[in-house]
């Protein structure tokens, strides 16, 4: 299975590289409203995604067999909160998480400080969990703000 | 409007999506798991750091496959630019070049700034761009929709502030 996940990250990751997602400036674009390209994707790939998900889990087997789990996000605070924060950085650094890495494998040596700066910024985040826990209304440590 | 790497058109934005969702659907249907690539930040850190939030079940279970995800992004990337002209070491920013202008020590802190902003934020809303923004609004999810909008909402306004007031040049 690890060479199917590999794959996976591998087309995807072109895409992104070659889309325009992994790109500074048609992030910027997509911000600034001079570039629909962004919009585009993030349609389509949601338009099409929802009634695919909406068939796998009518089927209710994966391909194996096996019963279909999709575990949920929790409701919270921090899904506002956390969410205009990453807005900050995806228009500042013009990544987000997945293309940080898209674009490290591309040769572009400023990725690294993204990446850098993305690992320190979740890691201040797990380690100050309960910190945080209570203001924000976040679940249990053992849930989590939801994987993903 | 041409891409940072080597100035290639990009793909068309229906055929980029389509394939975004194949992957997203592909990795539900083949090996039963939600996409989401933010959390494999902390896989990573739990590598190295020992606090309780790094030791929990969701995360230690999820590292056999999302770091081989991670990986293959780190991987297409490089065949993306391997297969266009081949992979060199750049700094070009393109728009951010020309209107803020900053240098290779001044670019590796503006990004790690970004850097900060993306892992405590992702983290705290429980997802990106592809666990909130794609699967999380396509399975139709309320959380997801609060932070998309609040992560696009906030986007929109940090850019619209850098390249409309503090370094209004040459919109791209």
């Amino acid at each position: 299975m690890t060479w199917l996940y590999l794959a996976l990250g591998t087309v995807f990751g072109f895409i992104l590289s070659r889309s325009g997602a992994a790109d500074y400036g048609f992030i910027q674009g997509m911000f600034l409203f001079t570039e629909f390209q962004l919009y585009g994707i993030i349609a389509v790939a949601v338009m099409v995604t929802a009634p695919g998900i909406w068939l796998i889990k009518r089927r209710g087997r994966t391909f194996q067999g096996r019963p279909v789990s999709i575990e949920l996000k929790p409701l919270h605070r921090g899904n506002i909160v956390g969410g205009a924060l990453f807005g900050v950085g995806w228009s500042l650094a013009g990544m987000c998480p997945g293309p940080i890495l898209v674009n490290i494998g591309e040769g572009k040596v400023y990725a690294l400080a993204a990446l850098a700066g993305a690992l320190v910024g979740a890691g201040l985040l797990g380690s100050l969990y309960p910190v945080f826990q209570r203001p924000l209304g976040l679940p249990p440590l053992k849930v989590g703000t939801g994987e993903g | 409007m041409s891409l940072i790497l080597h100035n290639l058109q990009p793909l068309h934005w229906a055929l980029a999506g389509v394939g975004i969702a194949g992957v997203t659907l592909a990795l539900l249907f083949l090996a039963n798991r939600r996409l989401g690539i933010s959390t494999g930040l902390e896989d990573i850190c739990s590598l190295v750091l020992p606090a309780p939030y790094f030791r929990r079940a969701a995360v230690l279970s999820g590292r056999g496959w999302r770091l081989p995800l991670l990986g293959g992004l780190v991987l297409g990337g490089f065949l993306s630019a391997v297969l266009s002209g081949g992979w060199e070491p750049t700094w070009a920013m393109g728009l951010f070049d020309r209107a803020i202008g900053l240098g290779p020590a001044g670019k590796l802190a503006w990004m790690f700034v970004g850097g900060l902003f993306i892992g405590f934020g992702t983290r705290l809303a429980g997802g990106c761009t592809s666990g909130h923004g794609i699967f999380g609004l396509a399975n139709l999810e309320f959380p997801s929709l609060l932070s998309t909008v609040s992560f696009m909402a906030a986007g929109i306004a940090t850019t619209q502030v850098v390249y409309r007031v503090l370094f209004p040049l040459g919109a791209p």
